[in-house]
């Protein structure tokens, strides 16, 4: 099949020819997941386009607000290496620098990892429980979607047909936030299936030891990378007991969709995701878990 | 419908008329006759096609010819001069860290990027470069011992 692609320089170039497109085309950044699926055939394109070039979807630049935006077309690679992002949230590169491997990371980007969907995905737990904003472009200008309303379905997006994403604002963390990113995997590289992650950022109430603040994002366990109120709301104003994590264990049973695949079944997973949150939780909250890096096997 | 790219592959430039969807892979392989980079899996796991794009390594079977136009790539057809191997080449044969021989040109490729860009790397540093590249034959360990070997040549 025949395919046309358009390299473009501009954002108003790509959204013009995402709307020419009528919904035909498929947006191709570092190509990393895309490729993938055009080598098995499950994605034959008859319109490709490149927004890798677009120089507004470069950069990481701290907004007088403290707020951090990181271009679209950001490699995982640029992020790891960030200065600008480890200063203020050190989760974002540690986890950055675990996704697959180094020729993964040098040419995928954050952008299209997140646009991907995949409910395996790291970066997009991590901007769940940091709350980012995702900045779409589309015909009619820009629209800041909040990325809990960012993710609908299996590899879905809320974005429009005729939209893309330009960049991702994460904003200021309260004083006394700390984060934390917890992984575990079947395999130290290239852990693409049954990985379980959890992103953490919390707020600890020194005097009595309580969660006052927290906000969490799961990985590999549903239809998307997920988040929890229900599981939020059992954690803040909670101290870290036995008791209060063999509740949350419960519940997690109750509120996580994991499937069943050549590795682990539905059931071990929500286990495994249970100690998950737990090892990374203390991790962020005091240190008491020291894991191999971001991988907590 | 065909686009003209530019490829420069090992310091030559290419100009070729592609079907946007080729892989660099299979142009190096089918069009460009360097064969030395070997294609496998076709879904960025197993390392075997690693080129450097300007100067890092990259999966070559990810990568679109439109994503390369322009941009330098580096096989490993590069390292050998005036038919003498490089120094991390000899190592892999004085180590016997090539059996089938299939995986090492994605190993070369991803080992020769590291010593450029850390020429002095620990073991944990050489172990946390190669572990997206799997071979099926040395257990890692020769090959391992290899890069060591040239460290700080």
């Amino acid at each position: 099949m025949s395919c046309q692609y358009t390299q473009a320089t501009s954002v108003d170039e790509a959204v013009s020819a995402l709307v020419d497109a009528n919904g035909e085309a498929h947006l191709i950044a570092g190509g990393v997941a895309l490729v993938i699926l055009m080598n098995e055939k499950l994605v034959e394109p008859s319109w490709l386009i490149d927004v890798s070039r677009i120089e507004a979807l470069h950069g990481i630049d701290r907004l007088p607000d403290g707020t951090v935006r990181i271009g679209a077309a950001v490699t995982h690679r640029e992020i790891a290496e960030s200065q600008v992002i480890s200063e203020t949230f050190p989760m974002v590169p540690e986890m950055a620098a675990e996704i697959a491997c180094g020729r993964i990371m040098n040419k995928g980007t954050i952008g299209g990892n997140i646009c991907l969907a995949d409910p395996q995905g790291d970066p997009p737990i991590a901007m769940l429980a940091l709350d980012a904003t995702m900045r779409a472009a589309g015909p009619d200008g820009t629209r800041d979607i909040p990325v809990r309303e960012f993710f609908v379905d299996l590899y879905t997006t809320a974005l429009r047909e005729d939209e893309l994403l330009q960049e991702i604002l994460i904003p200021p963390m309260k004083d006394g936030s700390v984060t934390a990113f917890g992984k575990y995997a079947a395999r130290k590289a290239m852990d693409y299936t049954s990985t379980i992650s959890i992103a953490v950022r919390l707020i600890r109430n020194d005097s009595s030891g309580n969660l006052n603040e927290i906000s969490l994002g799961f990985g590999g366990v549903g239809q998307t990378p997920m988040h929890s109120e229900e599981i939020e709301r059992m954690l803040t104003g909670a101290a870290p007991t036995d008791a209060l994590f063999e509740a949350v264990r419960e519940k997690l049973f109750d509120v996580l969709e994991p499937i069943d695949d050549h590795l682990y079944s539905a059931n071990y997973k929500r286990h495994v995701s249970a100690v998950t949150l737990r090892r990374t939780i203390m991790k962020a909250y005091d240190g008491t878990w020291e894991g191999e890096g971001v991988l907590i096997r | 419908m065909t686009m003209d790219v530019t490829l420069n592959v090992n310091g030559q430039e290419h100009k070729l008329a592609v079907e946007p969807t080729e892989t660099v892979v299979n142009i190096l392989r089918n069009r460009l006759e360097l064969t030395g980079t070997h294609k496998d899996c076709s879904m960025g796991v197993c390392g075997a096609c690693t080129v450097l794009m300007n100067g890092r390594p990259v999966s070559s079977c990810l990568l679109l010819a439109p994503q390369a136009d322009g941009q330098e790539i580096r096989t490993v057809e590069s390292l050998e001069h005036d038919g003498k191997l490089s120094p991390l080449q000899e190592a892999f044969l004085t180590f016997g860290a090539v059996q089938c021989g299939y995986c090492t040109p994605g190993f070369l490729m991803t080992a020769t990027a590291l010593l450029e860009e850390n020429p002095k790397p620990d073991r944990g540093e050489v172990i946390e470069a190669l572990k997206g590249n799997l071979c099926r034959c040395t257990g890692y360990k020769k090959i391992i011992e290899a890069v060591e070997s040239v460290v700080g040549q």
